[in-house]
């Protein structure tokens, strides 16, 4: 299958500042991928650079195999055929909601127009909303609205931006998942812009990891979080808890205990632990506790993991601090790292 | 395509400062002495920072006094004080002359009284200070209104928590942060001075913009008239680096806190009197008494109605084409200014400079027109004379329009953009309308000042044709300001719908909640 959107060795500078960084990613029909990464990482200024508001210094940015921007020149973003939906959705405030929607449905007859408009705010579930103002939709609502009109067009691909930062808590699930499964229906190509991992890996077939304008990783959610390349990707996914190591012959020795790890060479490591992973246990390594907080679903222990404090989940009933606590380390969880944090030995050593 | 058309509207202002730059170099004779140009040049300093002490302590304290306080007549004075900008400057100069002229019957009244002449004489610099502050301070009193409405009320509560009273208050933080508006509104004052013909010389004070007026109507002599404009251009480029430096201010102020006015302090009956009294004497002294006073001698002579009425048609007509024009070219202007920030700045220049010099900066390219097309006298004057208008105005135009535009959510546009509209076409679907309350307010600030406008005017107007500013000049230089009274009234009755309804524009533009309207 040829991928519908491809980036190759794409950089976008401001002054001296490199926003972008030679990346390289494709995406392929059908598939709703996500690009995460800190703010300020340069995931906007990649997602404006593919709806055309952006230009590239340097690199190519092929939609359906046709060349719509390089150093050399690019498409404007009305000659692309991507819907871009904006963080704050952009509605205008002086047209209605079929007007926003039908905003890009030009050379229409009106009858043909308003038919088009309500079988999209139907896609939706908004019919009912077809000649409210923007200023009185909820969050949600204005959200659909936005999605409605840049899918108007039929664009190759979707671009959203942050798309559900507006919304709080429970909303913010509710609206994600009724949106997902509507977009999975009509089969839409989606990128989705986020800085929030539980996010990202709830709605991402695909998962570009990006960090100071690089791509550090590419995969699915699951692989990503189970076998980060570095520390810096396995942190981008949620908590990692790093405590020193020593390898030796094969295995990694740590405060909470030894660990298999074939292939990994002799000497200094660190190994990562999501802190679902150190769970109490008849026989383990003793460690002691630091202090408890209550977190509502459980308590979180500030653990002293051989001289590095460490948080962790923890649902039995709490210990005193100053107590030891028995744990035991999954060692499949595990991932033991180079000394610099840079590399996964493991996953080098799997590979190899 | 945009920055194109953006070039072009700028071209309209650049044209006739270089003309004035080309004739003030060129070769003819100078017949007037330098000492003569120096003369006019320090009347005009001492205008200058006369009307810019005075209007900058009326306009703020008026100002500080309707927003920060209660007290009689306050909601009243919070519009009312805006209203002589309605007024002409030179009708309020005609209203005090007659008023206060040796013979006039209030000093004829003083000196029966007490055996003494009053020590003023209104047909002097002083006395012009005293007409220019009048009928210029409401600039500053608006940008202070508004700068004070803007302040965050917590850096005012803050104050009123560590013990400050509504004087210090006001000298230790409210003046501080809003110095910028203050240096704004009082270039702006100031600016109006320099441009001002028509009072000035009526009290009978050289400048150089009357220098200007004469040397070409006396001596006929372009290049005088622009070699005494050469100040004038260099004062407007300093005062409008002056301006300039507000607004940057202006947009450090708004930040990202949240918004709330500060809650006015109620005064104290005797304070409470005095602060309407201040506030009366202000709207007095730049409206109810000239316009009274001039109301009051309509019926001496009955007035000319049917050359009236043409006046006024001629006005209106002159004032509404100028006004269209000078907004279309602004808004091309600022719908371009992201492409070329600089030819905005450039376009601005043209506020500062007096009518006068944009008028003779005109007439060296329509010399060559003339001469192209002899018999296009008539229309030809009355295009010069519209681009006159908006080069001279359309910065005041293009102040509204760009912050109006700039308020607009980047993303709008660019959401018209990812929807398939060109740049073109989404400026006129999203930007444009979006900034239609910006451009309507606009128009009616350039009306207001066409309609006031004189100078440019004489210089360029064909032949017998007669708008109510110049009717008024040519009667009150026949001394018959019974006559003259008509046609400034009427100006003044023609602008102040307009005013009044800019007046609560202004009130009601506090940053944040304008934001919120649009999204």
């Amino acid at each position: 299958m040829n991928p519908l959107l491809e980036l190759l060795e794409v950089s976008r500078r401001f002054g001296s500042r490199t926003v972008v960084d030679a990346v390289s990613l494709e995406l392929n029909p059908g598939r709703i991928a996500c690009l995460l990464g800190p703010s300020g990482c340069g995931k906007s200024t990649l997602l404006r650079m593919i709806a055309g508001l952006d230009h590239p210094d340097e690199g190519e940015i092929r939609i359906g195999g046709q060349l719509v921007a390089s150093a050399k020149g690019a498409l404007p973003p009305e000659a692309r055929g991507v819907g871009l939906v904006f963080q704050d959705n952009a509605l205008f405030p002086h047209l209605n909601v079929e007007d926003n929607v039908g905003f890009g449905l030009t050379g229409l007859s009106r009858a043909d127009r308003r038919r088009q408009v309500l079988s999209l705010l139907d896609q939706f579930h908004i019919t009912q909303l077809a000649s409210e103002w923007p200023h009185s939709l909820s969050g949600g609502e204005q959200q659909r609205v936005a999605i409605a009109r840049a899918l108007a067009r039929a664009p190759s691909i979707l671009l959203l931006d942050e798309p559900f930062s507006g919304l709080d808590g429970v909303l913010k699930e509710t609206v994600r998942n009724a949106l997902l499964e509507d977009l999975r229906r009509i089969g839409a190509t989606v990128l989705v812009v986020t800085h929030d991992p539980e996010e990202a890996m709830a709605i991402a077939d695909d998962l570009f990891l990006m960090s100071e304008g690089r791509i550090l990783q590419t995969g699915g959610p699951e692989v990503l979080y189970r076998r980060p390349v570095s520390l810096v990707a396995a942190r981008l996914l949620g908590e990692m808890v790093v405590i020193p190591g020593q390898a030796v012959a094969g295995h990694v020795r740590t405060a909470v205990g030894d660990l298999s790890a074939p292939g990994v060479s002799d000497g200094p490591v660190r190994v990562g632990i999501r802190p679902e992973s150190l769970q109490p246990a008849a026989e383990g390594a003793d460690v002691r506790v630091l202090a408890t907080r209550f977190a509502g679903d459980g308590h979180r222990l500030i653990l002293d993991l051989g001289g590095v404090e460490a948080t962790v989940r923890w649902r039995a009933a709490p210990p005193a601090h100053g107590q030891t606590v028995t744990l035991k380390l999954d060692s499949a969880s595990a991932v033991v790292f180079s000394d610099a944090g840079d590399t996964n030995l493991s996953e080098r050593a799997r590979a190899g | 395509m945009i920055g194109v058309l953006a070039a072009c509207a700028a071209a309209v202002v650049l044209l006739p400062l270089s003309g004035v730059l080309a004739a003030a170099f060129g070769e003819g004779a100078a017949r007037i002495p330098l000492s003569d140009v120096l003369r006019y040049a320090a009347t005009t300093a001492i205008l200058a920072l006369g009307v810019g002490a005075f209007t900058a302590v009326a306009g703020a304290v008026a100002a500080w006094l309707v927003v920060m306080h209660r007290f009689p007549g306050r909601s009243v004075f919070s519009w009312a004080l805006a209203l002589p900008l309605a007024m002409p400057a030179f009708a309020v100069a005609y209203g005090y002359a007659d008023l206060l002229d040796v013979a006039g019957p209030l000093r004829s009244a003083i000196r029966d009284l007490t055996g003494q002449d009053l020590p003023f004489e209104i047909r002097s610099p002083g006395g012009a200070v005293f007409v220019l502050s009048a009928a210029f301070y409401p600039y500053v009193f608006l940008a202070m209104r508004a700068a004070f409405l803007n302040l965050p009320g917590s850096a005012l509560d803050a104050a009123r928590m560590l013990g400050l009273g509504s004087a210090a208050a006001f000298f230790k933080v409210a003046l501080p942060l809003t110095r910028p508006a203050l240096g704004a509104g009082v270039a702006l004052a100031v600016m109006e001075t320099l441009a001002d013909y028509g009072a000035v010389y009526f009290l009978s004070v050289q400048t150089l913009t009357t220098g200007v007026v004469r040397a070409w109507s006396v001596y006929g002599s372009t290049v005088s008239a622009a070699r005494f404009a050469l100040p004038l251009l260099a004062a407007a480029a300093v005062l409008l680096w002056i301006e300039r430096a507000g607004r940057r201010g202006r947009i450090h102020e708004t930040g990202k806190t949240r918004w709330r006015s500060p809650e006015p302090v109620p005064l104290d009956r005797g304070p409470g009197l005095a602060a309407a009294a201040f506030c009366l004497f202000l709207l007095c002294a730049g409206l109810l008494v000239p316009a009274g006073w001039l109301l009051a001698h309509l019926g001496a002579q009955s007035p000319d109605w049917s050359r009236l009425a043409i006046a006024a048609r001629n006005s209106l007509g002159l004032a509404i084409a100028g006004a269209l024009v000078t907004v279309g070219l602004a808004t091309l202007l600022a719908l371009g200014s992201e492409r070329r920030p600089r030819l905005v700045r450039l376009a601005s220049l043209g506020y500062a400079t007096p009518g006068a010099v944009m008028a003779i900066g005109l007439l060296a390219p329509a010399g060559v027109i003339w001469s192209l097309f002899p018999g296009s006298g008539t229309a030809l004057a009355l295009v010069l004379l519209i681009l006159a208008y908006a080069a001279r105005l359309m910065a005041s135009a293009l102040e509204p329009i760009d912050a109006g535009l700039t308020r607009i959510r980047p993303s709008l546009p660019q959401a018209a953009r990812t929807l398939g509209r060109s740049e073109v076409a989404s400026a006129l679907s999203i930007r444009l309308p979006l900034a239609g309350g910006s451009l309507l307010t606009a128009g009616l600030i350039v009306l207001v000042d066409i309609l006031k406008e004189l100078p440019a005017t004489l210089i360029l107007r064909p032949f017998n044709f007669d708008t109510l500013a110049v009717i008024a000049n040519n009667y009150a230089l026949d001394e018959r300001l019974g006559q003259a009274g008509a046609p400034s009234l009427m100006i003044l009755f023609l602008s102040l719908p307009a005013v009044i309804w800019l007046t609560g524009r202004i009130a009601s533009a506090a940053p944040p909640a304008g934001r919120e309207r649009l999204s």
